[in-house]
């Protein structure tokens, strides 16, 4: 019997962990932090970057199932994006595709802040006005 | 999927010998009727039955069958302890002790008291959460009436010594209450060696059904006893209600069972146990709960260090754990017991309770140490750590 209490998209990314994998090690990166353990939520993501967009994606993440999930989802849905996609990315879109309750929103603002911290550390490129 | 049920401290799967005494007590022709109906046959076969377990019950931890009053589990059985006591001997005193890491049965009780008037001191156990005799004594006041201690903590399976302090109780003229529900049938106790003048004990914490418990109260002299509730006067007025015969038979024959089989039971459970801890132990940041040895057989509480608690309970999908009391899990936040041993939020969230019963396998305990050890392994690997995140 599944558990109610998480979506099948939930039980397959915290099963699976994709995007856990490293990246490699020559990647030039976009790295955001978020969350303390003590607190019981912390999202780190690092986004290798070419070109301006986002190639792959890498998580780490201490938390809830859900906290899991959607640090992983991100790695996923931030591909192909640039520094403004990250810099206005909402938590709601990871709570809607993850069907995560309500009860559980706050969590998500973790992977957000994350996620804009990375926005932030958008790596300074050879001739780029960023 | 196959589940290792390892949560006998929330339920635990009745005997096939129990069942087999239940049903003896359900259809056509068995011993289905009221007990109290005694003017005709089938009604005195099923007070007779009633009559034998209350026998088998007070023979387990002591006492004299006239001692034992049905209940439907040991919650009521301390509320019928504590408020019945309490009410009765408001006149004596306004004093109650006991400690934080009681079952709610017993805290939500209090603090109902605290409501009526009464004070009630919270004993805080020392690290290995065990709450020594010497707190209690100091405890004491002249208008103490009653000390409520549990004989087996629920969460993290330690054991108080409950022989102590009965008897420091019993001097100082102070009523005596244990909740029992974890403890009877797996340890012994004696209500008259341990000067318990109340005892709440359960069924289906043995392997009996749920629904069913009983107080035992101390008789000579009597105790005054408030009821809760008020009907057809059933058990001397103590516990109205029709008593279920089914379920109080297959408690008789549960509580028969542990008498025999206690020790054989205790042996080998905690010979299981304790090869599962060496195990979990085996794996880096794996902490013990409580006390190393003063401990019942079948309770084993770790923290694990470095994963969350819900995620490792979602990922242990096939084991049936807890991560803490069954009673409090509907609950969000930590553990109050694993905090009052001194546990961070974090390490007490982290925790899981592994307990064992009757029917736990080797081969169920080898799995499960495979089983956590894997996933606390793989879920660390994806855990914040120190340093950076390293590449590839």
């Amino acid at each position: 019997m599944s558990d109610p209490r998480y979506s099948a998209a939930v039980c397959r990314r915290v099963l699976e962990l994709p995007g856990s994998a490293p990246l490699p090690a020559d990647a030039v990166v976009a790295a955001g932090a978020a969350g303390d353990v003590e607190h019981g939520a912390r999202v780190e993501l690092r986004f290798q970057v070419a070109e301006g967009r986002i190639l792959r994606g890498q998580f780490r993440a201490f938390g809830c199932p859900h906290v899991i999930a959607a640090a992983s989802w991100v790695t996923d849905r931030l591909r192909g994006k640039d520094r403004d996609a990250l810099a206005t990315w909402d938590w709601r879109e990871a709570a809607d595709a993850l069907e995560v309750p309500p009860a559980k929103f706050g969590r998500l603002l973790t992977v957000q802040d994350a996620v804009r911290d990375a926005a932030r550390n958008w790596p300074v490129t050879p001739g780029s006005t960023v | 999927m196959t589940i290792v049920y390892l949560d006998n401290a929330a339920s635990t799967p009745m005997d096939p010998r129990v069942i087999e005494a239940m049903l003896e007590c359900c259809g056509p022709g068995g011993d289905f009727a009221n007990p109290s109906a005694t003017g005709h046959e089938p009604g005195r076969r099923a007070r007779a039955r009633v009559e034998q377990a209350r026998a088998e019950v007070a023979h387990l931890v002591g006492a004299a069958p006239e001692q034992v009053v049905w209940t439907s589990g040991a919650t009521e059985a301390d509320n019928l302890a504590l408020f019945g006591a309490a009410r009765f001997h408001r006149a004596k005193g306004r004093h109650i002790v006991t400690s934080r890491t009681e079952h709610p049965a017993v805290l939500d009780s209090c603090r109902q008291l605290e409501r009526e008037g009464f004070e009630v001191t919270y004993l805080k156990p020392g690290p290995d959460g065990i709450v020594q005799p010497s707190q209690v004594e100091e405890a004491l006041r002249s208008d103490t009436i009653i000390v409520s201690l549990m004989h087996v903590q629920n969460e993290i399976g330690v054991v108080h010594d409950v022989g102590t302090i009965g008897r420091i109780c019993r001097a100082r003229g102070v009523l005596f209450h244990v909740d029992a529900a974890q403890g009877a049938g797996k340890l012994p106790i004696d209500v008259g060696r341990d000067c318990i003048d109340l005892l709440a004990v359960t069924a289906h914490k043995v392997h009996g059904p749920k629904g069913v418990g009983a107080l035992c109260v101390r008789r000579e002299p009597r105790l005054g006893l408030v009821p809760l509730l008020f009907g057809g006067g059933q058990e001397r007025g103590l516990r109205s209600g029709t008593l279920p015969t089914h379920q109080i038979a297959a408690m008789g024959r549960t509580f028969a069972i542990a008498a025999e089989e206690m020790s054989l039971d205790a042996g080998r459970i905690s010979g299981l146990r304790d090869w599962l801890w060496r195990a979990l132990s085996a794996v880096p940041g794996v902490l013990l709960n409580g006390h190393p040895t003063q401990r019942v057989a079948g309770i084993l509480s770790v923290t694990i260090d470095g994963v969350e608690g819900e995620t490792l309970l979602h990922a242990l999908g096939d084991l049936a754990v807890s991560s803490g009391s069954a009673c409090a899990t509907t609950h969000a936040e930590p553990s109050y017991v694993l905090r009052a041993l001194g546990r961070s939020d974090r390490l007490a969230q982290s925790t899981l309770r592994l307990s064992l019963g009757r029917f736990t396998t080797r081969e169920e305990v080898e799995l499960a140490a495979r089983r956590i050890t894997t996933e606390v392994t793989r879920l660390r690997s994806i855990a914040p750590a120190a340093a950076p995140m390293p590449a590839a």
